[in-house]
């Protein structure tokens, strides 16, 4: 479970959060909805402690990340708009490493990384050098490297940006799995009809404050608006949904 | 747990390994430099040894009309060939082919000329691009034989040669081969240091810089990794290639140079290998400290190629003490083993003479370099930990 309250952070004269509030429970998978430059990438930095927050309380299964960050980042599977792959490391290997970073090894690692591999449909990279991987296939190893560790909670930005059908679905299906397990995921998108979809909560947030927070349906019953996408941009005010 | 820097320095020395660019860059310096070093001592010891004036050749066209003039340049040590009639092409052909070192064309007129006393012209031809001292003793000769000949003209009239010269030139040259030579090669050993901040400069660039170029420096940022876990695996995996290179690089100058004749220039290698491995061993902080700087510097960077530029200045700030020392001509004292690079110049140098100079250097050199190191991972820690570095990644 990830809560935030009244989250602020400012960067000289810019308030890049000033109050984000909200709760993502376990067993959820819960949207982060807002703009280009809401404050979403702050928001994620903040929560694994690579940022420091000017005001307010975040707890990450009760620890505070600014607190603990080691123990925050072992139990978080991070995936931003960096996937961070090495052009002269195979899969393998790079997974190899990033699992040794986060305390695994030895048979164990070598499993948990087969076993990912199938479940993200991607055997056939396994071996091979990430030099002249489609976007597809890196945005899978990334998220393979953010799942191997097994966190109980992931902050993923944008997970299926890029993918063909097929591997949005897999995804799709590896992120319901992952909630059947009792996971908190929190997803940043702007894909409304996966919000729709696959998430139980979503949280709005523009120009650095919580807008709602609530059910997809809840936020259409409070706007009065029948279309996701459209109780979004009015949550957001228009006019900043456009300028932003 | 065991600290995970070591999980990034087998990382990054394995991604290092793969790149091609660092591997060349290893074996360029720590091959190419000693053989290079090799190849121009050789040649100045073939200069400094060769016989003074092993004979100089001389072509002549119509030596037969001053006997006493071709008897006087072969008392001088020159050879000189009786050669028919040659217009200018086939001289110009004569002198590039290095058959002779200079032509000397005497006109058909040249014996009545000498025989009524008029100035009897000589023509002395020559290729100043390819020419080497022989001109010279050939002119030198010539100039005796016209003032020998002037002196007798002038005592015939009853006049003493001695009034053509009031002022007699004696010259004197103090400088030998050896010294000449002993300051060039100065420098050329304090350059066998500079692979240090070669070698690993590729390694250091490239998990620095070209991580945040490719955009994988904030995951690995957001790994349950200390920065300090970090910024020392990847320190020290840059600092190994340095070492390596360094460390084989000196081994071999030291087999090429123990190898070389060098006493003949005035040098001198007097080094046991197990001084060399000292010298060598005191050196590995200097490893350190370039790996350590550079990581430093490239972790600003954006790019590889930023990186790259701004440190081949910055790279220049460590050689820049031994220029001034080699430039300004200072001897050997105790301040410059405090300095690094300098401090391993001047040991080096010191070592080379044979002499005995303690252990004090060793250490010193040893100890500056190290501080400068840890200063500089210090930095690069700090400055990764500042949330403003974090922002611009």
């Amino acid at each position: 479970m990830i809560e935030a309250h009244e989250v602020r952070k400012q960067f000289g004269a810019v308030q890049a959060l000033g109050g984000v509030s909200f709760t993502a429970h376990d067993g959820h998978i819960t949207a982060l909805l807002g703009p280009n430059g809401a404050g979403k990438t702050t928001l994620l930095r903040t929560l694994v402690g690579m940022l420091k927050r000017d005001h307010g309380t975040i707890a990450v299964d009760g620890v505070d990340p600014e607190h603990d960050p080691l123990a925050v980042r072992a139990n978080i599977g991070f995936l931003t708009d960096q996937f961070g792959l090495y052009e002269r490391l195979s899969t393998r290997e790079y997974l190899t490493y990033f699992g040794e970073l986060n305390g695994m090894g030895g048979s164990g690692l070598r499993q948990r990384i087969d076993d990912v591999a199938e479940m993200l449909a991607m055997d056939d990279i396994l071996e091979r050098r990430s030099k002249g991987f489609s976007q597809g296939q890196r945005i899978k190893v990334a998220l393979a490297r953010a799942l191997l560790h097994r966190p109980r909670h992931l902050l993923l930005d944008e997970p299926t940006r890029g993918l063909d059908v097929m591997s949005t679905r897999a995804v799709r299906q590896a992120l319901a799995a992952l909630r059947e397990q009792g996971c908190c995921v929190v997803m940043a998108t702007h894909v409304m009809q996966e919000v729709s979809h696959l998430c139980d909560d979503v949280i709005v947030i523009a120009k650095g404050h919580t807008v709602a927070q609530g059910t997809p349906a809840d936020l259409c019953r409070r706007t009065g608006i029948a279309n996701l996408e459209d109780a979004f941009v009015r949550l957001v005010g228009t006019d900043e949904g456009i300028v932003a | 747990m065991t600290s995970k820097f070591r999980i990034v320095f087998r990382k990054e020395l394995r991604e290092s390994l793969r790149d091609r660019r660092s591997l060349g860059l290893l074996a360029l310096f720590t091959l190419m430099y000693p053989l290079l070093l090799g190849v121009l001592l050789h040649q100045w010891i073939d200069r400094a040894t060769r016989p003074e004036r092993e004979g100089i050749v001389l072509a002549v066209i119509g030596g037969a009309q001053a006997p006493t003039l071709m008897a006087q340049l072969k008392q001088k040590n020159i050879t000189v060939h009786d050669t028919p009639p040659l217009d200018e092409a086939a001289i110009g052909d004569l002198l590039r082919a290095h058959k002779a070192a200079a032509v000397l064309r005497l006109p058909g007129k040249y014996a009545a000329d000498y025989a009524a006393m008029r100035p009897a012209r000589i023509e002395l031809w020559y290729d100043s691009s390819t020419e080497q001292d022989g001109r010279r003793d050939v002119e030198d000769v010539l100039n005796a034989y016209g003032s020998n000949i002037a002196g007798a003209r002038l005592l015939a009239h009853g006049v003493s040669p001695a009034a053509l010269s009031p002022v007699q030139v004696q010259r004197y040259d103090t400088g030998t081969t050896a010294a000449r030579s002993a300051g060039v090669i100065g420098g050329i050993l304090g350059f066998l240091f500079f692979p240090a901040f070669i070698c690993g400069l590729s390694a250091a660039v490239d998990s620095t810089a070209g991580e945040r170029e490719r955009r994988s420096l904030e995951v690995l940022m957001a790994q349950p990794v200390r920065t300090w876990e970090l910024v020392a695996g990847k320190w020290l995996a840059a600092a190994l290639l340095a070492i390596v290179g360094i460390t084989l690089e000196l081994m071999l100058a030291h087999a090429i140079l123990s190898w070389m004749p060098l006493e003949e220039i005035g040098m001198s290698w007097r080094v046991s290998w197990g001084r060399l491995l000292l010298v060598c061993l005191a050196s590995v902080p200097l490893s350190l400290f370039a790996a350590g700087m550079q990581i430093a510097v490239a972790m600003n960077a954006r790019s590889f190629k930023e990186a790259q530029s701004v440190l081949s200045i910055v790279m220049l700030v460590p050689m820049l003490p031994g220029l001034a020392v080699s430039m300004l001509e200072l001897k050997t004292a105790s301040w410059m083993y405090l300095v690094p690079m300098l401090s391993n110049q001047t040991l080096l140098r010191e070592t080379a003479k044979g002499g005995d100079i303690g252990f004090l250097p060793f250490v010193l050199t040893f100890l500056c370099s190290a501080l400068a190191a840890w200063a500089a991972v210090a930095f690069a820690v700090w400055r990764m930990k500042s949330e403003r570095y974090v922002l611009a990644v």
